[in-house]
């Protein structure tokens, strides 16, 4: 049975790197045969949305530093009770879909680090070089993971998406 | 010893707020201010900009109404034009109607089932880890599921057109980009995929019964908390009814005389200046021949229940004529009751809803038009939280050069202070011990008006804090400055 994936790109493609999880959202969605959808920030209804698939990727910016520019973890439920309008963390949608729905699909977390967040701004050279790293890896881990349904569902001649096993175990950061 | 107590930030709000009650050597209240320090900067950074890119970027000011400040701006930009709202398509008009329907029925689901449900179902006085909404999709899972559903249905809608359920492009100058093809139609009608347009009608009228339940339970606490005199605005049609997309403006005061009677939204200058206070980013307009002291409005859904004659669906009717004879009085002036004024607004919104899908106007594809250009563009729409103004000037280029906008927050401003100042007198002052209870209660106040402090102060970039503690004497006797970075 085919897995249902869907990449959720979370940002602001007006206020500089914060366009990351879109861009990379988009870049995806050209690649690959997923549903994509783009928010500003996660909100209840998305465990409403979640719950329709088995894997879900949420790929944000972030500020936090890391050795490679980004970081891509599974993520756990959690019973978080800090909301509030401006952001719902993975973790709460997460056990929001569980408790719900009864649902727990895999959900992976893309943080890709940006440096600048102004409006009108567009991606910074330090954004844009993380998210190169971050899709080179992406790709990698999707490969290990999906190989097989790819080569099911995937036209022989795709052109932007090379269907060779990776040596890299894609195990996360 | 005079004391300051901080509430910073408040929560389940949009955006950043912070209050500060001022207490006496005695522990009376002396003073407490409800601050916005956000700052204020979407208006000029727009200016330079081509005047078709408007309702695009102004859907960047929020992540939770861009679809109200789309079609204001929109509005703005048909007389840019040289179309007025009333010279739009019929199919134009439909559509964008029905996405204001869908963003306002999404946004006060939100509202309610999101923030205000935690204090409704467990208490204001509740522990601080259930209130929220976590808590009542543990205690009530089908309220829960229902509350997502509702709000998902008007995202749908809103995607439907827009393309997107945030940023889409729906509104362009003279009309709108796509229309509905009848597979899009039906997704809303048939309940195959999602629960149908009747089936919100059925919720609406579902948790309006719950809210008029609490009432029986709680009619003091409803009646008296945070309830003080103030104007109220709106939009009505010709005929006085509530209107949400296009109409004129109407003011009463606390006791239901006009002080604005049916005006043309293009003449808002004429009616309404803005004050300041050095406190807060954001501003406190008022109606200028009142002056500045009394001449402020609330907005919003309490407000439109307040100003109009009635409500021109059959359901919502009867719900208005209930809310409006329970209370027993032409103008109601308590905070609280804004919640089940917002309920019977979801059930108008699911109504239009229904009305407009069954109408094939929706799907046709007669789009735009176009009119003689002009260098100056008004648009006033009653959005979720209240009448929101967007007004722009441009040059012969087509460049815009000056931006207004009047965000249904900033005119809450002051009611919210109004509704702070109650709670800090009435359940704070000379109560020797301030609990965690006592401090919800400033945030249950504020958060009634469903304030979106983002979208008011056009917030731009990470801001500074700064924090001044003021004794008794009006001596300033400490300063902290944060750094936005």
């Amino acid at each position: 049975m085919e897995t249902k994936v869907l990449i959720i790109g979370i940002g602001n493609s007006a206020r500089g790197d914060d366009a990351l999880g879109w861009h990379f959202a988009e870049k995806v969605a050209a690649l690959m045969p997923w549903e994509v959808e783009y928010c500003y920030q996660l909100q209840i209804e998305d465990a409403n949305k979640i719950q329709e698939y088995d894997t879900v990727i949420l790929v944000d910016a972030t500020m936090q530093k890391s050795e490679k520019g980004f970081s891509f973890t599974k993520c756990t439920p959690v019973n978080s009770f800090s909301f509030s309008t401006h952001r719902i963390d993975p973790g709460a949608i997460l056990w929001l879909s569980t408790e719900l729905y009864n649902r727990t699909p895999a959900v992976h977390v893309m943080a890709i680090e940006g440096v600048q967040w102004e409006l009108g701004q567009g991606l910074s050279p330090e954004a844009e070089r993380n998210f190169n790293n971050a899709l080179s890896y992406f790709l990698d881990w999707t490969r290990n993971n999906f190989i097989a349904e790819l080569e099911r569902i995937l036209p022989s001649e795709a052109p932007h998406f090379q269907l060779q096993k990776s040596t890299d175990t894609g195990s996360g950061l | 010893m005079s004391k300051t107590i901080t509430i910073d930030p408040i929560t389940r709000v949009e955006g950043h707020g912070r209050v500060t009650i001022h207490l006496d050597e005695y522990g009376k209240v002396e003073d407490s201010f409800f601050h916005i320090v956000e700052f204020r900067g979407f208006e000029r950074f727009i200016q330079g900009h081509p005047y078709w890119e408007a309702p695009i970027l102004v859907q960047r000011l929020c992540g939770i109404c861009p679809v109200s400040h789309h079609l204001a701006a929109a509005k703005a930009i048909d007389q840019l034009v040289g179309i007025d709202p009333n010279d739009l398509t019929p199919s134009a008009r439909k559509l964008r109607k029905l996405m204001h329907y869908g963003q306002i029925f999404q946004s006060h689901a939100l509202h309610f089932f999101y923030l205000a449900s935690p204090d409704l179902l467990f208490g204001m006085d509740a522990p601080i880890e259930k209130r929220n909404v976590f808590a009542v999709a543990l205690a009530n899972k089908e309220l829960a599921k229902k509350g997502i559903l509702m709000r998902k249905f008007g995202q749908e809608i809103i995607k439907a057109i827009a393309g997107k359920r945030i940023h889409g492009v729906a509104a362009v100058p003279g009309g709108m980009h796509k229309t509905l093809n009848p597979d899009e139609r039906d997704y809303f009608l048939n309940g195959k995929e999602i629960p149908n347009v009747d089936t919100m009608i059925d919720w609406s009228l579902e948790i309006i019964r719950f809210i008029k339940a609490y009432h029986g339970q709680h009619k003091d606490l409803l009646d008296t908390f945070a309830e003080f005199p103030s104007g109220h605005l709106g939009m009505v049609d010709p005929n006085g009814n509530l209107e949400l997309y296009h109409g004129n403006l109407r003011a009463i005061d606390n006791e239901g005389k006009r002080t604005l009677n049916d005006v043309p939204t293009d003449d808002y200058q004429k009616y309404f200046s803005e004050a300041i206070e050095h406190w807060s980013y954001m501003k406190f307009p008022y109606l200028t021949n009142i002056g500045r002291e009394k001449g402020w409005n609330r907005v919003g859904p309490l407000a439109r229940i307040n100003v109009c004659d009635a409500i021109p669906t059959p359901l919502a009717e009867i719900e208005r004529k209930e809310f409006r004879a329970f209370t027993g009085k032409r103008v109601n002036n308590s905070t609280m009751y804004s919640h089940w004024a917002r309920l019977i607004e979801i059930l108008h919104c699911a109504e239009e809803i229904k009305t407009l899908l069954e109408d094939d106007a929706i799907l046709g594809t007669d789009l735009v038009r176009e009119g003689k250009p002009r260098l100056e563009g008004i648009g006033i729409i009653e959005a979720p939280r209240g009448t929101l103004t967007h007004h722009y000037q441009v040059d012969e280029k087509g460049m815009i050069t000056r931006c207004n906008l009047i965000v249904s927050t900033t005119h809450n401003n002051q009611a919210m202070n109004q509704a702070v100042k109650w709670v800090a007198n009435n359940v704070i002052s000379q109560k020797g011990a301030i609990t965690d209870g006592m401090l919800n209660q400033v945030e249950v106040a504020i958060r009634a008006y469903d304030p979106c402090l983002s979208c008011a102060t056009q917030a731009i970039g990470q801001m500074s804090l700064r924090v001044e503690l003021i004794n008794h004497k009006g001596e300033k006797i400490d300063e902290r400055i944060k750094n936005g970075n």
